[in-house]
C-alpha cells in the first residue's frame, strides 16, 4: 500500500487549465489518503518540471507518482522514465488523462470538467495505492527483418537495412519489383525515368548477400509478435503446372510498404468508359511515354487540345476520399509540359480546383504558365461537364478565374487526374491488425512523435500505404521506417511490458472463453500438473484485458490492472 | 586565438531544431556518440516557439519539450549551445575535421537555477527576439520559459557591465571572465540540419510592415497564441485593442519573383488555417479572413483541416493583397482583386497577419572547403539524388535533414530527419574503422 504519493496536475499551457480549474483539483486531492504532495505545473513534460519531479521523489521520499495531464499515448513513457530516474519502479507510476478525456471533451462546461477531473485524479490515486513494482519480460529477438512490398519504398527500406548489416527478406506479390515507379517514364523534378530509377536501385540491391528477394510471393499468415514473428509465404509457381511453394520465415520486425492504387473512376464519372476520348492520368502518362513521332495520337486520332480535369477521386465533398492526393497536380503539370515539348501543336487546358505545386514544384507550374498552358478553375459544386456532339468531345466549365463565366471548348482528349487510394486488397493490414485512419490508409501512432510506427509493436509503415506521397517523400518515410525496425531488434534482445494477463491455474478449468476473446492469439490450452488450463504467451499478450471479464470463474487477472486496483478506482468514481 | 581543444565523436549534427534533434536521437539510440551543435541558447529550434501544430492541434511544446529533454539527457549526445561550426574539411572517407567556436554565455549553466533574480535586477531592456519583438526582455535573461538548458544568458552586446545581476545571483553562476572556446572535432559523418529563415516582409514596402504597427508577421501571431505568450491574450500591437477583424495575407514573400522567391513555401497555408482556427477559439466574436491565391492543404489530414476551418466560419477570399494602407485610428485597408467576382475591392481590418514564407539559411554556405557542398539556386542544400536518396548531399558522408533542403512541414521534416539518420548510420556501418 502506497503511503507517500505525489500528484502533479498539468495546465498543459492552457489546454487543460483553460477549461479545468487545476488549482481547485489540486486542493480537492491534496488531503486524500496517502497523498503527501500535490502540485500544479504549466508543462509537466518540460525538462525543468521533470527535474523537479525527480528531486521531489527523493526529497519527500515518495513511493507513488501520478501526473494528471494528456493522454497516456503521448507521455506515459516520459513519466515512467522520470519515476525511474527518481529510483522508483517505473510501473508504479499512474497516469491520469484530464486533457483528451476531460478538458477537450468538456470545453463547454468548465464546472463539470473540473468536477470530472477531480474524480479522474482521485481514481488514479486509488489505483496508485495498490500499484506494485513490475519488471519487464526479456527475451531474445530474431534480427532478420521482413519488408512487404517491393515498390520504391520497400526497395529503399531493404537497402537501408542491408547497409546496416541486417538480414532482410523482401516480399513482393507481383513477379517484378519496382511497383508503380517502374511503370513511369520521366519523373517530375529530376526527369530521370521511373524505370531507370528502379533499375539502379534494384541492381544495387540484388547483389547483396544479406537480402533475400521473394517475388511472386504473398504473405498468407502471420503469428507471433515483436522480436518473433512467423510469416507464412506462398510463392506462385513460375512455370504453369509447378506446385505452389509455401515457406515459413521468422523475423523480428516487419516493414509494411504495400503502396497505393490509382483511383479508378466509375463508369460515367466525367464520361469515363462512355466516351473513349476520356482517359486517366496513369494511362495518359503511359501514352505520352510510349508514343513517338511528331504528333500525339490516341485511338488513331490526332491529339492537339487536351483538357485535364483535376481532383478526380480526391477532395471529394461527398462520400469517401476527402483527402488531397498531393502528387497529382505536380505530376500532371510535368506530363503536360513533357507532352508539349515532345509533340507538335499541343494546347493544354487545366481544369483545376486550385493548383497545389507546393515547395520547389511551384517552378513547374510557373514553367507551364510560361509555355502557354491555360488554367481554368472550378468550384467543387460545379464540376466540368463532358459531352459528345457527334464525334466531337465538348467540355464546359464555370471558370472562377474569369468571374464565373461559363466556357465551352472542344477537345481531342480529356485526362482525368486521378489520385491515390488505399489498396483494395487489405489482407496484409487485416492479418497484422494495422489500424486505418479516416482516409482508410494505414495509420501511424503519432504523426510527429512516432510517424512510422504502428500500434502493433514491431511493425512499421513506409511509403504510400500510409497516405499519398511523392517518390522522395516515400523514400524518406521508408528510410525512417527501416531505421525504426532496425532499432527494435538490432540488439538481439527485447523487453516487453510486464502488463500482461495472469491465470490462476488453481481456479482455471479450461473452458476456452478467454482464448476466444483474445485478439492476439496469446492464450493456449496446455496441461499443467495434470490439468488442462489456459496459459498466456507473455511475449504476445498486449495486456488489453479482453480475457478478464469473460472468465466465468474469475481466474484471470491483468497485472498492473488487478481487480483490486480497478475496484478501488470504481469506488472513487461511483 | 587559443589552441583548439581536440574532441572526437562518431557524428556531428549541426542544428538542434526538430530535424537535428530527431537525427541526433536516432543516431544516439543506435549507439553512436553524437555532438549536436546549436548556435542559439536553447534546443528546439522554431518548433518549440510555436503554439499548436496542424493538422492535429497538438500543442507544439507538448511534443518538443519531452524530445528536447530526452536529447539533453541522452548519454550518447553532447550538446553545444551558443556554438557555430566555422569550417569542415574532409580528410578521408570517415574522417571529417570541424572547427567549432563556442561563445561564452557568461553563466555557468549547471549552477544556474533559473530563479530569474538576475533578470529582475538587470536595468537594461531590449527587444525580446524569442517573442519576435512583441515585448522586451532584459540583458540578463532566461531565453523563454521552456528553454533547454533552462538557464540565464548574459546578452553581452547590450550589457552595461553594471554588475547588478552578479550581486543578486544566489549561486554565483554569473561569470564575466568566460571566454570563447575553440574545438577541433574529428568525426566520421556530418548531418546538416540548419533549418530555414523566415522571410522579412520589410522587403515588400506596400504591405507596410515596420511602418504600420498592426501589420504583424505570422510568427508574431504564433507567439500571441502560444502558451508562453507575451500578453496572455490577443492584442494588436498599435493600441492594445483586442482585434475583431483579422486578415491573413498569404504568399507574403513566396511565389513572388519580385522578391526573388519563385518557390511556394509549403507551410503558410496550413499554419494560417491553424491560426485562424485557434483565433476563433480565443476570440469567438472575431471575423477571420484569409486572402489566398491557392490553398495548399496537401498532406495527411490537411484537406479535412481546411474544410473544418471553412465550416467553423473562417472566411476564405481568393485574391492576392496588392496594398495595405493605414487609417488614423490604426485600422488597415487591404486592397485586393476578388477573383471570384473579378473586381478590385477594399476591405477594412483591425489587424493584418503576413503569412511569411521560408528562406534558406545562409550560414552553412562557406563551412566546407572549396565549395564542395552544392546548393540549389535559392541557396538550399542541393539534394544529389532527390528520388533515390533525398538526404544525400554532394559530399559523401555529409547528409541533410529538414528544411535545409527547402520548405517542409513538421511531419515531413521528421521523416527527412529519419532518412538522414538512416543514411548516416548506414555510412558509419559501411565505413567502420579499418
Amino acid at each position: 500500500m502506497k503511503e507517500r504519493i505525489g500528484v502533479y496536475i498539468c495546465h498543459c499551457g492552457g489546454n487543460i487549465s483553460d477549461y479545468v480549474d487545476v488549482e481547485k483539483v489540486r486542493q480537492a486531492v491534496q488531503d486524500d489518503e496517502g497523498v503527501v504532495l500535490a502540485k500544479t505545473t504549466v508543462f509537466a513534460c518540460s525538462d525543468s518540471n521533470q527535474t523537479d519531479m525527480v528531486n521531489d521523489i527523493k526529497e519527500h521520499n515518495l513511493d507513488g507518482v501520478i501526473v494528471s495531464s494528456c493522454s497516456p499515448k503521448l507521455h506515459l513513457t516520459t513519466f515512467r522514465d522520470v519515476t525511474e530516474r527518481g529510483e522508483l519502479n517505473k510501473y508504479t507510476y499512474v497516469h491520469a488523462n484530464i486533457r483528451e478525456q476531460v478538458s477537450w471533451a468538456h470545453s463547454d462546461d468548465k464546472i463539470g470538467a473540473t468536477e470530472k477531473a477531480i474524480h479522474v485524479v482521485k481514481a488514479a490515486i486509488a489505483k496508485s495505492r495498490y500499484a506494485k513494482p513490475l519488471y519487464p519480460n526479456q527475451f531474445e529477438a530474431e534480427k532478420t527483418i521482413a519488408v512487404i512490398g517491393a515498390g520504391i519504398a520497400g526497395l529503399k527500406a531493404a537497402i537501408s537495412l542491408s547497409d546496416k548489416n541486417s538480414n532482410v527478406v523482401l516480399i513482393e506479390k507481383e513477379n517484378r519489383v519496382g511497383g508503380h515507379t517502374a511503370t513511369w517514364g520521366s519523373l517530375f523534378m529530376t526527369d530521370e525515368r521511373g524505370s531507370e530509377l528502379i533499375d539502379r536501385i534494384y541492381s544495387d540491391l540484388s547483389q547483396r548477400e544479406n537480402v533475400f528477394i521473394l517475388t511472386g510471393s504473398e504473405v498468407i499468415s502471420s503469428k507471433g509478435s515483436i522480436g518473433n514473428f512467423t510469416l507464412k509465404i506462398r510463392k506462385k509457381p513460375q512455370i504453369a503446372g509447378d506446385p505452389v511453394e509455401t515457406m515459413e520465415i521468422n523475423v523480428g520486425s516487419i516493414v509494411v510498404a504495400t503502396g497505393f492504387e490509382h483511383y479508378s473512376p466509375e463508369e460515367g464519372e466525367f464520361a469515363f468508359a462512355q466516351n473513349e476520348a476520356v482517359i486517366t492520368l496513369p494511362n495518359f502518362k503511359q501514352l505520352v511515354d510510349e508514343s513517338s513521332g511528331k504528333v500525339l495520337e490516341y485511338n488513331g486520332k490526332k491529339i492537339k487540345n487536351i483538357a485535364y480535369v483535376y481532383c478526380v477521386g480526391s477532395r471529394q465533398t461527398e462520400g469517401e476520399n476527402k483527402y488531397c492526393s498531393r502528387y497529382c497536380c505536380t505530376s500532371v503539370i510535368h506530363t503536360a509540359i513533357e507532352t508539349k515539348k515532345k509533340f507538335k501543336g499541343i494546347q493544354n487546358i487545366h481544369l483545376n480546383r486550385g493548383i497545389r505545386t507546393y515547395g520547389k514544384q511551384e517552378l513547374l507550374y510557373a514553367e507551364s504558365l510560361q509555355m502557354g498552358d491555360l488554367y481554368l478553375q472550378f468550384n467543387d459544386d460545379t464540376p466540368p461537364e463532358i459531352r459528345n456532339e457527334g464525334k466531337k468531345t465538348v467540355v464546359t466549365v464555370k471558370d472562377i478565374l474569369s468571374a464565373g463565366r461559363e466556357l465551352e471548348m472542344e477537345v481531342d482528349l480529356v485526362v482525368l487526374v486521378t489520385g491515390m487510394v488505399p489498396r483494395k486488397d487489405q489482407s496484409i493490414g487485416k492479418m497484422l491488425k494495422l489500424p486505418k485512419g479516416r482516409d482508410k490508409f494505414y495509420n501511424e501512432v503519432h504523426m510527429k512523435l512516432r510517424p512510422v510506427e504502428t500500434v502493433i509493436d514491431g511493425i512499421t509503415i513506409a511509403g504510400t500505404c500510409q497516405g499519398p506521397k511523392n517518390i522522395s517523400e516515400s523514400v524518406n518515410s521508408a528510410l525512417s521506417a527501416a531505421t525504426k525496425s532496425f532499432s527494435y531488434v538490432s540488439k538481439g534482445t527485447l523487453e516487453t511490458e510486464p502488463i500482461v494477463a495472469e491465470v490462476d491455474h488453481e481456479v482455471c478449468s479450461w473452458c476456452g472463453k478467454c482464448a476466444e476473446a483474445c485478439p492476439f492469439d496469446a492464450i493456449e490450452k496446455q496441461e499443467v500438473n495434470g490439468k488442462e488450463v489456459a496459459v498466456i504467451n507473455t511475449s504476445v499478450c498486449k495486456g488489453c484485458g479482453m480475457c478478464t471479464p469473460v472468465c466465468p470463474v474469475d481466474a484471470i487477472d491483468l497485472i498492473g490492472y488487478t481487480s483490486e486496483e480497478m475496484k478501488s478506482m470504481i469506488e472513487v468514481l461511483a | 586565438m587559443k589552441e583548439p581543444k581536440i574532441i572526437e565523436y562518431d557524428a556531428l549534427v549541426i542544428g538542434a531544431g526538430i530535424a537535428g534533434g530527431e537525427t541526433a536521437l536516432n543516431l544516439a539510440n543506435t549507439g553512436y556518440k553524437v555532438l549536436l551543435v546549436e548556435k542559439d541558447h536553447s534546443l528546439g529550434g522554431k518548433m518549440i516557439l510555436l503554439s499548436k501544430v496542424f493538422p492535429t492541434l497538438d500543442c507544439a511544446a507538448c511534443i518538443t519539450t519531452p524530445k528536447v529533454s530526452e536529447i539533453a539527457r541522452h548519454k550518447n549526445i553532447t550538446v553545444f549551445t551558443e556554438s557555430e561550426v566555422t569550417n569542415i574539411s574532409k580528410e578521408s572517407a570517415n574522417n571529417f575535421v570541424a572547427q567549432i567556436t563556442k561563445k561564452p554565455r557568461y553563466v555557468h549553466v549547471d549552477d544556474c537555477t533559473a530563479c530569474q533574480l538576475c533578470e529582475q535586477a538587470c536595468p537594461v531592456s531590449v527587444q525580446d527576439e524569442y517573442q519576435y519583438g512583441l515585448i522586451g526582455r532584459k540583458a540578463a535573461y532566461i531565453p523563454f520559459s521552456i528553454a533547454n538548458p533552462k538557464a540565464a544568458v548574459i546578452d553581452i552586446e547590450n550589457c552595461t557591465l553594471c554588475g547588478a545581476c552578479e550581486r543578486v545571483c544566489p549561486t554565483q553562476c554569473i561569470d564575466f571572465t568566460m571566454e570563447t572556446e575553440y574545438y577541433e572535432l574529428h568525426t566520421k559523418t556530418v548531418v546538416l540540419a540548419t533549418g530555414f529563415t523566415l522571410f522579412d516582409p520589410i522587403e515588400i514596402p506596400r504591405y507596410g510592415y515596420g511602418r504600420y504597427k498592426n501589420v504583424i508577421t505570422s510568427m508574431q501571431m504564433e507567439r500571441e497564441i502560444a502558451p508562453t505568450r507575451p500578453y496572455n491574450t490577443i492584442l494588436r500591437p498599435g493600441d492594445g485593442k483586442v482585434p475583431d477583424r483579422i486578415a491573413y495575407v498569404l504568399c507574403a514573400g513566396s511565389r513572388d519573383n519580385t522578391v526573388g522567391n519563385p518557390n511556394c513555401s509549403q507551410i503558410c497555408c496550413m499554419y494560417s488555417i491553424k491560426q485562424a482556427q485557434l483565433l476563433m477559439g480565443a476570440l469567438p466574436m472575431a471575423d477571420i479572413t484569409i486572402y489566398y491565391i491557392n490553398i495548399r492543404s496537401f498532406g495527411k489530414g490537411f484537406e479535412e483541416f481546411y474544410q473544418q476551418a471553412k465550416s467553423m466560419g473562417v472566411e476564405f477570399v481568393k485574391g492576392k493583397i496588392g496594398e495595405i494602407t493605414e487609417k488614423d485610428n490604426g485600422d488597415l485597408i487591404l486592397r485586393y482583386e476578388d477573383i471570384n467576382e473579378g473586381v478590385v475591392k477594399e476591405a477594412e481590418h483591425d489587424m493584418a497577419v503576413l503569412s511569411v514564407g521560408v528562406r534558406s539559411n545562409p550560414t552553412i554556405g562557406k563551412i566546407f572547403n572549396n565549395g564542395a557542398l552544392k546548393f540549389d539556386p535559392l541557396n538550399f542544400v542541393a539534394q544529389e539524388d532527390l528520388m533515390g536518396s533525398p538526404s544525400k548531399t554532394s559530399i559523401k558522408g555529409v547528409f541533410v535533414a529538414g528544411t535545409a533542403t527547402g520548405p517542409m512541414d513538421i511531419p515531413d521534416s521528421i521523416l527527412s530527419a529519419g532518412s538522414a539518420a538512416s543514411e548516416a548510420i548506414s555510412y558509419l556501418t559501411q565505413h567502420q574503422e579499418v
